[in-house]
């Protein structure tokens, strides 16, 4: 349900009471800088790696992962060094403790919000 | 084949059992739902399949025709929730004309006696 | 020690067979709802791995019309029965 709109490029886009896309086929890179920046965030390489694993994750799943499993692909994709909860907090702070990064990510990235998380 | 003699059956904090097949009703889907659940809050999970329930590991599934979600992605996701005990009804898959090289993910065949000592070594079990 | 209940009729055998494989001995298990059916003497071969440890809830053989058909081989609990049985197990489970 609509609740909330943000404008990109002159495109008015459709989002929910929590912030994530109505339709997931309005994602695009220039929306979800937008979408940051109304949080107050600036997406740098290392944002955009951890996006892009993402939605990588949702293709092959068809689910948004759950920070274990968020993490999990990290190691597996960007190395150990990324692959921890702290760094992932540090990258995507949230408002308050149930707004983990699986959830920020998620809702950057355009996908659903993760399900087997609550 | 893993008998009762080299079972580590107990070290898991869940059990689910699924025995529906993908596609026909939304057990299958609930009981997956519920073993991700458990195991995003970091809980040792270990899967039963039996009856149908088999089915929710052959290879080559897809989609619906109008497109509806299967639960093969989800079986693929296990390994990403470190799901990794996956148990199968020896029994039940021979009846259906099946073998392990038909499904998509390795698996561990049970025989009944050995089932059954899991089902009794699992405090926390749950029927789908 | 598990207290099996089930309550598919016999026309589903899968239920029964995934059950059996389950079931250990000392288990015990209760017929309610469509499972009662299978207490019917013609029907009973769905039980056969569960030989002496099956029960059938009085109520719902009586609300079908089975009371009185019911198999020498299996034993009639009432609700109080089925307390009590849950009682004496550590831990229940449902087949459906």
């Amino acid at each position: 349900m609509t609740t909330q709109t943000l404008t990109v490029d002159g495109n008015t886009i459709a989002l929910d009471a929590e912030g994530y896309l109505v339709s997931l086929a309005d994602w695009s890179p220039a929306l979800a800088t937008a979408l940051a920046a109304s949080e107050g965030r600036e997406l740098t390489p290392d944002h955009w790696e951890v996006i892009d694993l993402m939605r990588a994750f949702y293709q092959r799943y068809e689910a948004a992962p759950a920070m274990r499993p968020l993490v999990k692909a990290m190691r597996q994709s960007l190395g150990e060094d990324k692959a921890s909860s702290l760094y992932l907090m540090r990258l995507f702070p949230g408002s308050d403790s149930r707004e983990t990064p699986a959830k920020i990510v998620a809702r950057l990235a355009g996908l659903p919000k993760p399900t087997n998380c609550l | 084949m893993t008998t009762i003699q080299n079972i580590d059956a107990a070290r898991h904090d869940l059990l689910v059992i699924l025995r529906h097949a993908p596609h026909g009703s939304a057990w299958l889907r609930e009981g997956l739902e519920v073993a991700l659940v458990a195991a995003a809050f970091g809980k040792r999970v270990a899967l039963m399949f039996q009856a149908d329930g088999v089915y929710a590991l052959m290879a080559g599934q897809q989609a619906g025709a109008l497109g509806q979600k299967g639960t093969h992605p989800q079986i693929a996701m296990l390994e990403m929730y470190d799901i990794e005990t996956l148990w199968v009804s020896e029994e039940a898959l021979l009846q259906r004309g099946l073998e392990p090289d038909d499904l998509m993910l390795p698996v561990t065949l049970l025989d009944s006696r050995t089932l059954a000592h899991v089902t009794r070594e699992n405090p926390y079990t749950l029927v789908f | 020690m598990i207290l099996h209940l089930i309550n598919r009729a016999p026309q589903h055998p899968a239920v029964y067979q995934a059950l059996a494989e389950s079931f250990s001995k000392g288990d015990h298990v209760l017929l309610i709802e469509d499972a009662c059916y299978a207490a019917l003497p013609g029907r009973q071969d769905v039980l056969a791995p569960f030989a002496g440890a099956v029960s059938a809830l009085e109520e719902d053989l009586v609300s079908r019309g089975l009371r009185k058909r019911v198999g020498d081989s299996l034993e009639v609990v009432d609700m109080a029965g089925f307390v009590s049985l849950t009682e004496l197990y550590s831990r229940s489970l449902s087949w459906f």
